[in-house]
C-alpha cells in the first residue's frame, strides 16, 4: 500500500470538491493511501505572494512541516499548492537564513521544517509511482474513441521543477492513452487559464480562456482534462461568461484526470463528482460509456 | 554614500527567493512579452516595465497596471534569454505597491490579496464568498445579478460552502503568523 | 657564499613609485641583503627602458654579478626583456629573476607603508631564490617539413594551400568524403551574393591535384604521438570499397544503385542519395563511397548492381580499411561546426510543423543542385509561399542554450530574405534582437535588404504556432513576438518559417582536442592561446587552429585564419629548429619507483614509461612545465628546471624575512 501525506487544499473542500472525490476513489482503486494531513491550512495560493514573500512560505512550510513528522511524500492535487509547496521546499533546502526565519515562526506551534519532504503532485505519483503498466490493468472500460484535450496548465509547468520539459511534455498524453482516449495535440495546452484573474481583471482572464475553449474546439475534442481545480473552474464554471462576453457557443465538459481515469476503471459516474458541473458532460459520458 | 536606493535595487530587493540575473541583464529582447498570454490587458509590457524600472521611473512604473494584470504563469521566466525571473519581478512589484500602498486606482488587485490575507489570518483557510466582497462593489447591476446566479448554481451543486472553516491550531496559527508580520489580532 | 647579485628597483614612473617608497626598498636591499650575495642594489624610473637594461649590463661588466633581480612589473610582460639583456653581457638568461612589485604589491594596496614593507620582502624573496638558480640552455627541436592539416572546409582547404604553395608538404584528412565542409552547402555567400560553390570549386580542385597536397578523405585521424616539430600521426583510412586506381568517377555505379537513403549530412535531410555515392557533383575526390550501413549487399548480401554495371571494374567489397602513420612537423585543426538542434526549442516548431525550415534546409532549397533544384517550394514540393518569417537567434544569445552569439545568423538571416524576394516576390519578415553587420559590406547589405522592402521587426520571436484565433491566420503558421519598437505582442501568419539555428562546436569536440593534447573552452570551442593577440595558435607547441573550430565566424574571417595558421607553420618550417623554453620536469630516475602516478596526471601526455627500466621520464619537448607530477610523486623524484623545489622553498622564506633578524612589521590601519 503507497502512502502520501495528502494535502488537498482549499478548493477541493469547495469548487473542487469532485476532484477530491474522484481522486479517492482512484487511489482506492490502484492501492494508493492518501492520509490527509492534519489540521492543514490554505496555502495562499498566488495572493500572499503579492503582499510578503516570507509570509507566503511560512503559510506553506507549516504543511511541509506536518508532512515530514509522518516521514511521507507530500502529494498535491491542486498545481497551484504544489508549485508554492514545491518552491518553499527547494528553498528551505538551500537557503538555511530564509529556513532559521521560518523556523522561528513555526516553533510557536511546535514545529519544525527542514525540507527532507518530497514534493509531488498527484498526476506524477500515478504516472510515476504507480506506473502506467498497472494502471492499464485496472482500465475495464477503456475511454475508446473520446477526444481529451490534455490541459496541463502553468503552475504544474513552470518555473522549471526537474528539469522536465516545459515547452511540450506528453506525460499526461501517455495516462490520457493509457486510459484508452484519444489524446488531441494541440499548442495551447500549457497556456495559463487566468488563475486569479477571473477575479481582479475578469475581462483578461475570459479571453485566456477562450482562447483555450477554441484550441480545444478546434482539434475536435470531445473534452478537456485538467489536473487543477483554478483551472477547471475557469474553464468550465466559467464557460457560460465566456459564451455572453465573445458571442461563442462553446459547450464543451471539462473533467479532472482523476475523474477520466475513474470512468475508465468503470467506477460509477456519480462518485466520481460528474453530473454536477456547470457544463453538461452528457455528450462526454455518451462517448466514454459507449463501450459498456 | 548612497541617500536613497535607485528604483531598480528597491526592486530587486524585494525578490528574495529568485534565483533570476539581476533585472539590468535585460536585452529588451521582447520575448517574455512575446509570450504573455495577459499582455493585450497590460498598459505595458513586461519588456517596458523593466526599461522603465532601469530609467527611474517609478512613479509611472507604479501607476501602471502591467504587474497587476500579471496571471504568474511563469512562462516568460522560464523562456528569458537573460535569465531573468520576470514573474518573480511582478510579484516583488506588487509588493512593493503594497507596502507604499501606492497603485492604480480601480484595479482590484490590491483589495483582493489584502482581504485574502486577512481571510487567512482569521481563519487558516480560504472562503470564496467573503472575497467576492472585493470585486463585486466594481460590478454593473447586470454583472452582479450574473455573479449571483453562478453562486447559486455552484451552491446547488454543493461547490460553495456557505459557511467559513477554521483550522483548529488558530491561535497558535495566528501566533506563527505575528512572528513573521505584525498583522491580525493579538491572542 | 660565491653569488654576486645585482638588485634593481623599478619606479615604472608612478606606477609603483607612487605607493611603494622605491629608494627605501634599494637601500634596505642593498644593506640587509648583503650577506646574501647582494653586491649592489639601484632603483630607476623605467628599467624596461634600454637604458635601465644598459644599467643593468654595465653592472654585470663591471661588478662582475653571476645573478640578477630586478623588482618591476609582472615576469609576463617583461620577463623576456631582461634575461635578453643578461644575455648581451653574456650572463645566462636563467641567471636573471624578476619579480611583481607592482600587479602584486603596489596595483593592488593603497596603504604605502605596507606596500613598501612588502616590496622589501617580494625582493627579498627573489634573491633568496636567484642563488639557487642554474645555468640553462633552451631545448632545440628539428622541425619536419610536413603538416598536417585536419578538416577540409575552406579553413582547411586555404591553410593547405599556402603551405603547399610555398613548396612544403601537406596532409590534409577530411571525415567526409569530399572536401569543401559547411560551405559547399551553402547556395548564396554574403554579402556578395557569390555562388558558394563557384569560389570554393576552384579551390578544391587545386587541392585535388596538387603535387604537395596528400589528399586523405573518408579518413580520421586515431591517435597523435610525439611532440612540436616531431609528430607521429596515426590516421585510419576508412574503406570506400572503391578502387581508386581504376575508378574514373563515371557515375553509373549510384545512378544503377537502387538503394536511396535520406542524406542527412550533406542535404541536411531535405533530398536523398544512394548507398554507393559523391556527396554533391563537385566532390574532391571524384570517388564514391558506399555506405556500408544501409547498403544492401553489406546488409543482406544481395544485389551489387554497382559492381555489375562498373565499366572499370572499380568496386571492391572486400576491401578494408588501411591504417597509415605519417610523420609531420606541425598539426593545423579546422575541422569546423555543428548546427543547433533547434528541436530543444519546442515551442519554435521544428519538427514538429512541416514548414518549419533550419538555415542549412534552407540552404539546400535555394541551392541548385538541391533536391527541388533551387526552387524555395513548402515541403509538399510545389506551393510557393506568399509570406515567410525569418527567425534570428535561434539557440544563441540564449542563457537555456548557447549564451554566446553566433556571428553570422544576422547576415545569413538578410541573405534568405534576399534571395526569397528575388525567387519568390513573397513577403519576406525578419525577426531580430539587433543587426549584427560589424565587417565590409555588411551594413551596405542590410540597407539593400531595407531598400528591398523586408519588414523588419525587432522582438525575439516567443513561439510559433498553428492555433489560428482569426480567419487570417487560417492554414497558416503564426509567429507571436513583441514588436519592441511599437511596444505591442504581435502575431504574424506566414507560410514558411526559416530559422536561424546558431553554431555550436562539433559534437566530439572534446575527445579530438584530447587526441590532439589541447583544451576546449566551456562551450567546447578550441582554446586559443591568446584571444587578442594569438587566435590561431593553441597552448600546445606545433598545433595550430584555424575557422569555426575556433569560435562562430564568417567565411574571410576563416580564411584569413587558415592563411595565418599557415603562415605560423611556414615560419617554423623555415627556421628548420625551434628552440624550447628550457623550464620543465625533470624526473631522477634513482628515485623514481616506477609507480606511474604522473604519466596519468600528465595534461600534455608528456610522460613516457620505460618498461624495461621500470622508470618514468619526462619528454622536454612535450612538457609545458605545468608542475603537476612534481607535486603528485609520492617520492619526490619530479624536479622543475627552472623552478626546482631548493628555488621555490628558499624564496618562501626570503619572502617571509627568515634570514633577517628584527623584521619590522609596520601596519598602519
Amino acid at each position: 500500500m503507497k502512502q502520501y501525506a495528502y494535502y488537498p487544499g482549499c478548493s477541493l473542500e469547495s469548487l473542487g470538491k469532485s476532484y477530491h472525490l474522484s481522486a479517492m476513489e482512484v487511489s482506492k482503486a490502484l492501492g494508493v493511501e492518501l492520509k490527509e494531513i492534519e489540521d492543514w491550512n490554505c496555502c495562499g495560493a498566488t495572493a500572499y505572494f503579492p503582499v510578503d514573500e516570507f509570509l507566503a512560505y511560512t503559510l506553506t512550510a507549516r504543511n511541509l512541516a506536518k508532512a515530514e513528522k509522518t516521514g511521507l511524500d507530500f502529494v498535491a492535487p491542486c498545481s497551484a499548492c504544489y508549485k508554492n509547496a514545491f518552491f518553499t521546499n527547494k528553498y528551505i533546502q538551500h537557503d538555511a537564513d530564509l529556513a532559521d526565519h521560518i523556523n522561528y515562526a513555526l516553533e510557536v506551534d511546535d514545529l519544525h521544517v527542514s525540507g527532507t519532504s518530497r514534493v509531488r503532485h498527484l498526476i506524477d505519483i500515478f504516472i510515476n509511482d504507480v506506473g502506467l503498466e498497472e494502471i492499464k490493468t485496472k482500465v475495464t472500460n477503456p475511454l475508446k474513441d473520446l477526444r481529451v484535450a490534455p490541459y496541463y496548465g502553468c503552475q504544474i509547468l513552470r518555473p522549471r521543477k526537474e528539469h522536465e520539459d516545459v515547452e511540450n511534455p506528453q506525460y499526461f498524453e501517455n495516462l490520457l492513452s493509457t486510459l484508452g482516449a484519444e489524446p488531441v495535440n494541440y499548442s495551447s495546452k500549457a497556456r495559463c487559464c487566468g488563475g486569479s484573474l477571473i477575479i481582479t481583471n475578469r475581462k483578461a482572464a475570459l479571453d485566456m480562456v477562450r482562447i483555450l475553449l477554441q484550441d480545444a474546439v478546434n482539434h475536435d475534442a470531445d473534452v478537456i482534462a485538467t489536473t487543477c481545480p483554478m483551472c477547471n473552474v475557469n474553464l468550465e464554471v466559467y464557460q457560460a461568461q465566456v459564451n455572453r462576453e465573445f458571442g461563442t457557443q462553446y459547450a464543451i465538459p471539462v473533467m479532472y484526470f482523476t475523474q477520466l481515469m475513474g470512468l475508465s476503471f468503470g467506477i460509477v459516474p456519480g462518485h466520481l463528482g460528474i453530473g454536477k458541473q456547470q457544463v453538461s458532460s452528457e455528450s462526454m459520458l455518451a462517448i466514454a460509456q459507449n463501450t459498456k | 554614500m548612497v541617500d536613497e536606493l535607485a528604483f531598480n535595487y528597491e526592486i530587486t530587493n524585494l525578490m528574495y527567493a529568485s534565483h533570476g540575473q539581476p533585472i539590468t541583464n535585460c536585452l529588451q529582447c521582447g520575448t517574455c512579452s512575446g509570450t504573455c498570454p495577459a499582455v493585450e490587458f497590460m498598459d505595458h509590457t513586461p519588456r517596458q516595465i523593466i526599461g522603465m524600472i532601469r530609467a527611474d521611473l517609478k512613479e509611472e512604473v507604479l501607476a501602471s497596471n502591467t504587474y497587476w494584470t500579471c496571471a504568474s504563469c511563469f512562462h516568460c521566466t522560464v523562456r528569458c534569454p537573460a535569465d531573468i525571473d520576470v514573474a518573480d519581478m511582478m510579484y516583488a512589484l506588487k509588493r512593493y505597491s503594497m507596502w507604499k500602498g501606492q497603485f492604480q486606482a480601480g484595479l482590484i488587485g490590491p483589495d483582493f490579496s489584502e482581504a485574502f490575507v486577512k481571510m487567512i489570518v482569521n481563519s487558516g483557510r480560504s472562503f470564496e464568498p467573503l472575497l467576492a466582497a472585493t470585486y463585486l462593489p466594481r460590478y454593473s447591476a447586470r454583472d452582479i445579478v450574473q455573479e449571483g446566479l453562478m453562486a447559486t448554481g455552484l451552491v446547488l451543486s454543493g461547490k460553495m460552502p456557505l459557511l467559513p472553516k477554521k483550522i483548529k491550531g488558530l491561535k497558535k496559527f495566528q501566533q506563527m503568523v505575528r512572528r513573521i508580520i505584525p498583522i491580525g489580532e493579538q491572542s | 657564499m660565491t653569488e654576486r647579485i645585482g638588485v634593481y628597483i623599478c619606479h615604472c614612473g608612478t606606477n609603483i613609485a607612487g605607493v611603494v617608497d622605491v629608494a627605501n626598498v634599494s637601500k634596505w636591499a642593498g644593506e640587509k641583503l648583503a650577506d646574501q650575495g647582494v653586491v649592489i642594489s639601484r632603483d630607476y624610473k623605467f628599467m624596461c627602458s634600454s637604458l635601465g637594461q644598459e644599467l643593468i649590463q654595465k653592472d654585470i661588466k663591471e661588478q662582475n654579478l653571476n645573478r640578477v633581480v630586478v623588482a618591476a612589473c609582472s615576469p609576463h610582460l617583461h620577463e623576456k626583456t631582461f634575461r635578453n639583456a643578461c644575455k648581451g653581457a653574456d650572463l645566462n638568461p636563467y641567471l636573471c629573476e624578476l619579480v611583481s612589485i607592482r600587479e602584486q604589491d603596489s596595483w593592488v594596496h593603497t596603504d604605502k607603508a605596507a606596500a613598501t614593507f612588502k616590496a622589501k620582502a617580494i625582493v627579498s624573496g627573489g634573491v633568496s631564490r636567484v642563488v639557487h638558480n642554474e645555468e640553462l640552455t633552451p631545448l632545440k627541436v628539428p622541425i619536419h617539413p610536413a603538416t598536417l592539416v585536419v578538416g577540409g572546409g575552406i579553413a582547411g582547404i586555404q591553410a593547405a594551400l599556402e603551405i603547399a604553395d610555398a613548396g612544403f608538404h601537406v596532409y590534409l584528412v577530411e571525415r567526409e568524403p569530399s572536401i569543401g565542409g559547411h560551405m559547399a552547402q551553402f547556395d548564396k555567400t554574403f554579402p556578395t551574393l557569390d555562388c558558394s560553390a563557384c569560389i570554393l570549386t576552384p579551390k578544391m580542385v587545386d587541392v585535388g591535384n596538387h603535387p604537395n597536397i596528400t589528399l586523405l578523405t573518408w579518413s580520421e585521424v586515431q591517435k597523435v604521438d610525439g611532440y612540436v616539430g616531431n609528430f607521429a600521426v596515426t590516421i585510419k583510412k576508412k574503406p570506400r570499397y572503391i578502387k581508386i586506381e581504376d575508378c574514373t568517377g563515371c557515375g553509373i555505379c549510384w545512378e544503377k544503385c537502387p538503394k536511396k537513403v535520406l542524406d542527412t549530412v550533406f542535404e541536411a535531410g531535405m533530398g536523398n542519395r544512394k548507398a554507393v555515392y559523391v556527396p554533391f557533383p563537385q566532390a574532391v575526390p571524384k570517388y564514391p563511397v558506399i555506405d556500408d550501413v544501409n547498403c544492401t549487399y553489406f546488409l543482406k548480401g544481395t544485389c551489387k548492381a554497382c559492381e555489375k554495371f562498373c565499366p572499370t571494374n572499380a568496386i571492391d567489397f572486400k576491401q578494408e580499411a588501411e591504417v597509415i602513420t605519417v610523420e609531420v612537423g606541425n598539426i593545423i585543426l579546422a575541422t569546423g561546426y555543428d548546427l543547433f538542434d533547434a528541436r530543444r526549442i519546442p515551442q519554435y516548431g521544428y519538427a514538429r510543423f512541416a514548414n518549419v525550415y533550419t538555415n542549412l534546409e534552407f540552404e539546400r532549397l535555394c541551392n541548385a543542385a538541391g533536391p527541388t533544384g533551387g526552387n524555395i517550394v513548402l515541403r509538399d514540393g510545389k506551393t510557393v509561399p506568399k509570406t515567410v518569417g525569418i527567425v534570428h537567434c535561434v539557440g544563441s544569445r540564449d542563457k537555456n542554450y548557447n549564451a554566446y552569439c553566433s556571428a553570422i545568423c544576422c547576415m545569413q538571416g538578410l541573405k534568405f530574405a534576399h534571395l526569397v524576394h528575388e525567387r519568390t516576390g513573397a513577403e519576406v519578415y525578419n525577426f531580430y534582437i539587433d543587426i549584427r553587420t560589424p565587417s565590409k559590406g555588411y551594413e551596405e547589405f542590410y540597407n539593400r535588404l531595407l531598400e528591398e522592402g523586408t519588414r523588419f521587426v525587432r522582438g525575439k520571436v516567443a513561439e510559433v504556432s498553428d492555433f489560428a484565433r482569426v480567419p487570417e491566420e487560417e492554414g497558416k503558421l503564426v509567429i507571436q513576438v513583441e514588436d519592441t519598437l511599437i511596444g505591442k505582442q504581435r502575431r504574424i501568419p506566414v507560410d514558411m518559417v526559416i530559422l536561424s539555428s546558431g553554431l555550436q562546436s562539433r559534437h566530439d569536440s572534446k575527445d579530438v582536442a584530447k587526441l590532439f593534447g589541447i583544451s576546449c573552452s566551456a562551450d567546447n570551442w578550441f582554446i586559443e592561446r591568446h584571444p587578442k593577440l594569438d587566435p590561431v595558435a593553441t597552448m600546445t607547441e606545433g598545433v595550430f587552429i584555424a575557422g569555426c573550430v575556433q569560435g562562430p565566424k564568417d567565411i574571410p574571417a576563416s580564411v584569413a585564419q587558415g592563411a595565418a595558421a599557415a603562415a605560423r607553420v611556414l615560419g617554423k618550417i623555415q627556421q628548420k629548429e625551434i628552440a624550447l623554453e628550457p623550464v620543465r620536469a625533470t624526473i631522477n630516475a634513482d628515485q623514481c619507483s616506477g609507480c606511474r602516478i604522473c604519466n596519468n596526471m600528465c595534461p600534455f601526455n608528456a610522460i613516457l614509461f620505460h618498461e624495461n627500466e621500470m622508470v618514468s621520464e619526462v619528454n622536454p619537448a612535450l612538457c609545458q612545465g605545468c608542475g603537476t607530477c612534481i607535486a603528485g610523486c609520492p617520492a619526490g623524484a619530479i624536479s622543475g628546471t627552472g623552478f626546482s623545489n631548493d628555488q621555490i622553498l628558499s624564496q618562501i622564506d626570503g619572502l617571509l624575512l627568515l634570514n633577517i633578524l628584527k623584521a619590522a612589521v609596520p601596519v598602519e590601519s
